[in-house]
């Protein structure tokens, strides 16, 4: 049996082999050839695409560059949501390697937040953890931190590295003895089908009565719709991390093991592909 | 849900509902919405408002220096006052909207807002900067998690700019302690956004605190 510490390492290494290519409109000066990249699952598009820039930039004119996008099958990606979720959520039922084309103009500003720079990337994924932890301790942990290990969370994901970032994100999975878990846990599910780009209310890993709540728990109360119904044919996949957890897993254990850097589970309802 | 939750998701819709009726007593604009596929809804208003352009006086005439007014206040000014012949150049409209949506992971409601020329280019975050009074900027550059930042809109999903709400318990607590400490009942959204609003621009009508110390 796996112990429970290599599923956290399992996640965080997690890579989705990519396929860039520059949007045919834009203006070259010479061919530009596809860029290949394994990107980190966990990680956001802006932080881990540097190179894909430069690679790009270089056959362009300055003139012709500003603000970098991408985009998948006509949508707009969301560089402040993490990698493994737009992957899972738009891509996982395509064949490897995820085609992502590569804009520099006509920034679609309805659609995408701006990314002026790697700040912006760390204002929000701090955002995100100081969020998570309002509903996990009603913020007393983020806020009992000094300004260095927060600065640690943001540069062992930046850095891609593993321990210096749980070093201090493993205080952020703790909880008091006398509970048996976090206050609410932080969630977001995520489904293609719906005006509302996801779902989030407050929800608590332990019953009334003492019992763990699970997986299957969580979506019978905030997504029924989900969930297929006892005799029916199962119609979603329910996905983290491009895995289907079990339904009867603990809520809690998946929110320790489970939770992207920013602390919350990222829940993809997906149509279950027909092959 | 929760006991001890002093400001819940249905105090958040009661209070709201109580704003709008004040609101459409006098023609301030603001409505309740709902998404499709969720019962949770939000406040939104939107108004226009003129920038101020640059102010070119004809000799012999006096410039009246024009400041940033809310169009209806524009319009309502004597014909007098324009018998001088001064032309502006570069003035636009802009459009405001501003939602109030409730934040179940900090408990508070939270201050969407967005701005746009009519012809749809967006207000950047540059340009909201500038149009922020001096006397809170000051205060939102000390505090990091006071900014305003560009988020997604968690109902419609698009960008808007968000007045981030973790500090919000701080400046509400002591005025929900002074309410009960004085027996008077207070608009939580009332008091709320009478705080938060004019750092962005909103402003609240008087009479929105009248008829909350009413309602007893």
């Amino acid at each position: 049996m796996t112990d429970d510490k290599d599923v956290l390492r399992d996640v965080w290494f997690g890579r989705i082999p990519t396929c860039f290519t520059l949007y045919q409109d834009e203006i070259t000066e010479r061919e530009a050839e596809p860029y290949y990249l394994l990107l980190p699952r966990v990680s956001y598009l802006t932080l881990v695409t540097d190179k894909v820039k430069k690679h790009f930039q270089k056959v362009m004119r300055q003139e012709d560059i500003s603000e970098i996008w991408f985009e998948y099958e006509g949508t707009p990606l969301k560089w402040h949501y993490p990698i493994g979720l737009l992957f899972d959520l738009l891509a996982s039922s395509s064949a490897l390697p995820w085609n992502i084309t590569v804009h520099f103009k006509s920034f679609p500003e309805k659609d995408l937040l701006h990314c002026p720079s790697k700040d912006a990337i760390e204002a929000h994924f701090m955002s995100c953890v100081k969020e998570a932890d309002a509903l996990k301790h009603k913020s007393q942990v983020i806020n009992e931190m000094q300004k260095k290990d927060h600065k640690q969370l943001w540069m062992g994901l930046q850095n891609d590295r593993f321990d210096q970032f749980w070093a201090i994100n493993r205080k952020l999975m703790e909880y008091p003895a006398e509970e048996n878990g976090f206050r609410y846990i932080p969630f977001r599910i995520y489904q293609t089908t719906t005006e509302r780009p996801f779902i989030q209310k407050l929800f608590r890993p332990v019953a009334a009565d003492g019992q763990l709540h699970t997986l299957g728990d969580l979506l019978k109360e905030v997504c029924p719709s989900a969930v297929a119904p006892e005799d029916g044919e199962k119609k979603n996949q329910v996905m983290i991390h491009g895995i289907e957890p079990m339904l009867e897993t603990p809520l809690q254990w998946l929110s320790e093991h489970l939770s992207y850097p920013d602390n919350f589970l990222h829940i993809s309802i997906i149509p279950q592909p027909t092959d | 849900m929760e006991e001890d939750e002093f400001f819940g998701e249905k105090a958040f819709q009661r209070f709201c509902v109580e704003f709008i009726k004040h609101s459409r007593q006098i023609g301030d604009g603001w409505e309740w919405r709902t998404s499709k596929d969720c019962s949770e809804g939000y406040m939104c208003k939107t108004h226009f408002q003129i920038k101020p352009g640059t102010v070119v006086s004809h000799p012999g005439t006096s410039a009246h220096v024009q400041t940033c007014l809310p169009m209806e206040e524009a319009l309502e000014l004597p014909l007098d006052d324009f018998e001088v012949t001064e032309t502006t150049t570069g003035s636009e409209v802009i459009k405001y909207e501003y939602h109030v949506l409730y934040s179940c992971s900090y408990q508070v409601p939270v201050l969407y807002f967005r701005a746009s020329f009519l012809d749809g280019r967006p207000l950047t975050l540059k340009d909201i900067w500038e149009g922020i009074h001096e006397c809170y900027k000051t205060r939102l550059l000390q505090e990091p998690w006071d900014t305003i930042t560009q988020q997604e809109h968690p109902i419609l999903g698009q960008p808007f700019f968000v007045l981030h709400p973790c500090k919000t318990n701080e400046f509400m607590t002591p005025v929900l302690k002074n309410s009960r400490k004085f027996n008077r009942s207070v608009n939580y959204i009332t008091s709320w956004l009478s705080i938060v609003g004019p750092v962005v621009g909103l402003n609240l009508p008087l009479s929105y605190a009248r008829t909350a110390s009413q309602d007893e």
